[in-house]
């Protein structure tokens, strides 16, 4: 039989709508998730920092067990276009959840048919809810591009895109202008944030970049469209704290000079490693990232990582016996919950990602130079928090 | 689609769950998780995939109540495996047996995806319950898919009663079901009246033990004052032969004096005499003015989420000569005559549906001062004096009334800070901060 995927405390990681939505936010769209309930209130109660004081355009299909078994799609382009009759959104983005993926939903098929019908660009996001929210964000972010970005525009040199940038990972503007600080007194222009402050004219411009960082796992898969499509290399990395920012921003300039695309970090010496003094759960990208920072200020192999699989997400039981096998555990707040030595010592990174608003106010700015390793393992404020 | 309509134009039919819908930040109504944790001694597991499963677990953290909760994720492996039963039956087994305590009641929430593959779930709890006498199990639905007929927040109320049996009935117990929150003696007109008549009240909102909530089983008579309760009402009167009283959330006096005295005759106690009957009537009908004269002609709004009945209420608000602006109602629920009587009363009341996808982009300012009965009322009208509370909760009566009314001089006096307030999820629960 396959896995059980029981968490008797742990939390679950946002899922591949949430991803979407998050992504599609300051676009200009209208965003409609093809399930039947809760999906929309999950996301804007608990991923989405914008809702209250943001409008964007985000429903529910609100999908019903008769049209579910009819298979009548019918229902949902009705809706949709009588919705997008009165909002005239500049694109929609149609995305969905597990019981779409059941009746295999045709994404694409019914994406034509609202398109024909009301004249907007549809963007086709085949989510199912049974995966990460990475998973979403990059998928939305690919989408997005193969549909509006210009493929023609020369690369500039020193030129960078930040790819995976939305809130569910990185919380507020405050936190990415950290890292777009950190590249730019480093010699680089940053051109997108592909999807958070920027507008959708500025995404249409995305490849003017001569290379792209991939700041969280969610922009492994737009990285890896534009390195095909419009030959731009890209890095992988979280600038955090100053020595690792040094260190992603020389491969940056070696991925522009050669062409080739490369980690900054060492994944699998993290990913492998069963026990340590530091262990960092999360999100591979950030997570590796600040491995590899702790590493460098510490001056020795201390870290390793434990990070949810975009499919099977996190596992419990791996949790707890690596969190016994760390000195330092440092993670989301209800992973807490995991520490069976009283010795072992937490140092808190809330990650809206995992513990959604709940401490939205104590997420550190953990990007830049201004992040300090050793003070943050000191358990100070490495840069300050919001 | 406008973002409203004038009542006099709206169909008795009308029913907002249609086309695309938009979620409010207003969160204070509750959830199935948390009145799944009203449960002493209960514990929930939810088994669904990611994505409905971030909503629930999210709620206990925010309560507080993590280990009170458990997830089994059903991902891609599972659905092309077919192993949704075992998956079920194991992943149960795994958490009872990692629990720090035996839990005394298992609710296990299946999901709209169990349906569409036929999971054959009755059978995974037939042999949980024969592995774990001890447990109570309890088949709950997280199943919005199936909200046309069975809706999440009937069913929760009705199926964590379930494990009930039928016992002898004591003419001196009743319980009150499928409540949220406990009724207070000054503010419920029958939880007084049995009180001074030394009938005991089981109420799953107060309890701490769960071997009290079994002692629910002896009830005579089970009384409900919600229309998401009516479910359990009715499942206890066929499942146990436990007669069943919805006390009706009314603004008609006759019509509260009418359950108060079937609710006597039912338990063999004297009513209310007509004496108290009109003092309760005037003091009703002092707090009335009171409150119209504090307001001082300032509109309100009244929302679903805040009174079971809107209609109702917004009918004997205007009867009472006050202005009523706005109703915010989902679907059309109320007796077809309140309904008439309103548009007769005032054609121009403004209805909204706070699902409509016009109201991500409805102007929410109001010009000049406006009261919200509601979280609803409050974040579209965009005003910083509500009421702030769900489901009527606590009141019922001429003393509920008198207390709305109390609520509503109150939030007319004061300011609250309604961006905060609104969007902590579960209304009196411990939301997070």
């Amino acid at each position: 039989m396959s896995e059980l995927h029981v968490n008797v405390f742990a939390m679950t990681y946002t899922a591949d709508v949430s991803g979407v939505c998050s992504t599609m936010y300051e676009l200009g769209g209208m965003t409609v998730l093809h399930d039947p309930s809760g999906c929309n209130s999950t996301y804007t109660t608990h991923d989405e920092p914008r809702w209250y004081n943001t409008k964007s355009l985000m429903y529910i299909s609100g999908l019903d067990e008769m049209t579910a078994i009819m298979g009548d799609d019918s229902v949902l382009v009705r809706d949709v276009k009588k919705a997008a009759e009165d909002l005239s959104p500049r694109f929609i983005t149609l995305c969905g959840s597990a019981i779409p993926h059941l009746i295999a939903f045709d994404y694409k098929g019914t994406a034509h048919l609202i398109e024909k019908a009301t004249g907007i660009p549809v963007i086709p996001v085949a989510t199912d809810g049974l995966k990460l929210y990475t998973s979403g964000i990059g998928l939305a972010l690919r989408e997005w591009m193969k549909r509006f970005a210009d493929f023609s525009l020369p690369h500039e040199k020193d030129t960078v895109n930040l790819l995976g940038v939305t809130p569910i990972d990185f919380s507020r503007m405050e936190i990415v202008e950290e890292m777009k600080k950190a590249l730019e007194e480093r010699g680089f222009t940053v051109n997108c944030c592909a999807a958070m402050g920027d507008s959708f004219e500025k995404l249409q411009e995305i490849c003017k970049a001569s290379v792209n960082l991939v700041v969280s796992s969610a922009g492994m898969q737009p990285a890896k469209m534009l390195s095909a499509k419009a030959g731009i290399p890209f890095v992988v990395g979280t600038p955090i704290g100053a020595a690792f920012t040094d260190q992603v921003a020389q491969c940056l300039r070696e991925a522009q000079a050669d062409g080739k695309s490369r980690y900054a970090y060492d994944a699998s010496r993290f990913q492998e490693k069963e026990e340590g003094e530091v262990l960092v759960v999360g999100e591979k990208c950030a997570s590796c990232s600040l491995a590899q920072a702790v590493d460098g200020a510490l001056g020795r192999e201390a870290a390793f990582v434990l990070s949810p699989d975009v499919r099977d997400g996190l596992d419990e039981d791996a949790l707890v016996e690596k969190m016994k096998k760390a000195d330092i555990v440092i993670g989301d707040p209800l992973l807490r919950y995991g520490i069976r030595d009283p010795h072992t010592k937490f140092i808190a990174l809330p990650h809206e990602g995992y513990s959604g608003r709940i401490y939205r106010k104590q997420i550190p700015v953990f990007t830049g130079d201004a992040f300090d390793v050793v003070t943050f393992l000191e358990g100070g404020r490495p840069g300050g928090s919001a | 689609m406008k973002e409203f309509q004038l009542i006099k134009d709206v169909p008795y039919e009308y029913n907002a769950d249609k086309g695309l819908h938009y979620s409010s930040p207003c969160r204070g109504m509750w959830n199935i998780v948390h009145y799944g944790t009203l449960v002493p001694g209960g514990h929930q597991i939810y088994v669904c995939s990611t994505s409905c499963l971030r909503g629930v677990v999210l709620t206990t953290a925010e309560m507080g109540a993590v280990d009170k909760l458990s997830t089994i994720t059903v991902a891609e492996d599972n659905i092309l495996d077919g192993d949704m039963e075992e998956q079920v039956l194991h992943g149960t087994e795994k958490i009872i047996e990692s629990l720090p305590q035996r839990p005394r009641m298992v609710m296990i929430f299946i999901s709209c995806m169990h349906h569409f593959m036929a999971v054959n779930y009755q059978r995974v709890y037939k042999l949980l319950r024969k592995e774990y006498p001890d447990i109570d199990f309890v088949d709950c639905y997280m199943d919005p898919i199936m909200r046309r007929k069975s809706p999440v927040m009937p069913n929760i109320r009705r199926q964590v009663l379930r494990p009930l049996q039928p016992g002898a009935q004591d003419m001196r117990q009743v319980s009150f079901v499928g409540d949220c929150f406990p009724m207070d003696p000054e503010t419920c007109d029958l939880k007084k009246h049995l009180e001074e008549n030394g009938i005991r009240i089981l109420d799953l909102t107060e309890m701490k033990d769960y071997d009290e909530m079994k002692q629910m089983e002896h009830s005579c008579v089970n009384f409900t004052f919600h229309s998401e309760a009516e479910k359990a009402g009715k499942d206890l009167e066929l499942r146990l032969g436990q007669k069943w009283l919805p006390m009706r959330e009314s603004y008609v006096y006759d019509e509260i004096e009418e359950d108060m005295a079937k609710a006597c005759q039912a338990l063999g106690i004297p009513a209310p005499s007509k004496e108290e009957n009109e003092l309760q009537r005037d003091l009703t009908e002092q707090a009335a003015a009171h409150c119209r004269e504090v307001l001082d002609g300032t509109p309100l709004a009244v929302d679903s989420t805040a009174v079971d009945r809107p209609l109702e209420f917004a009918l004997y608000l205007l009867n009472h000569g006050f202005e009523v602006e706005a109703v915010l109602v989902e679907a059309i629920t109320e007796d077809e005559g309140v309904f008439r009587a309103l548009q007769k009363k005032k054609p121009d009341l403004k209805v909204y549906s706070s699902l409509g996808w016009n109201m991500r982009i409805v102007d929410r300012s109001f010009d000049g001062k406006i009261v919200g009965i509601g979280q609803k009322s409050a974040y579209f009208h965009d005003t910083p004096y509500f009421v702030n509370e769900v489901e009527n909760a606590g009141m019922y009566g001429f003393s509920g009334i008198r207390k709305m009314f109390s609520l509503i001089e109150e939030a007319a006096g004061e300011k609250k800070d309604m961006e905060t307030l609104i969007q902590h999820k579960g209304w009196g629960c411990s939301a997070c901060e």
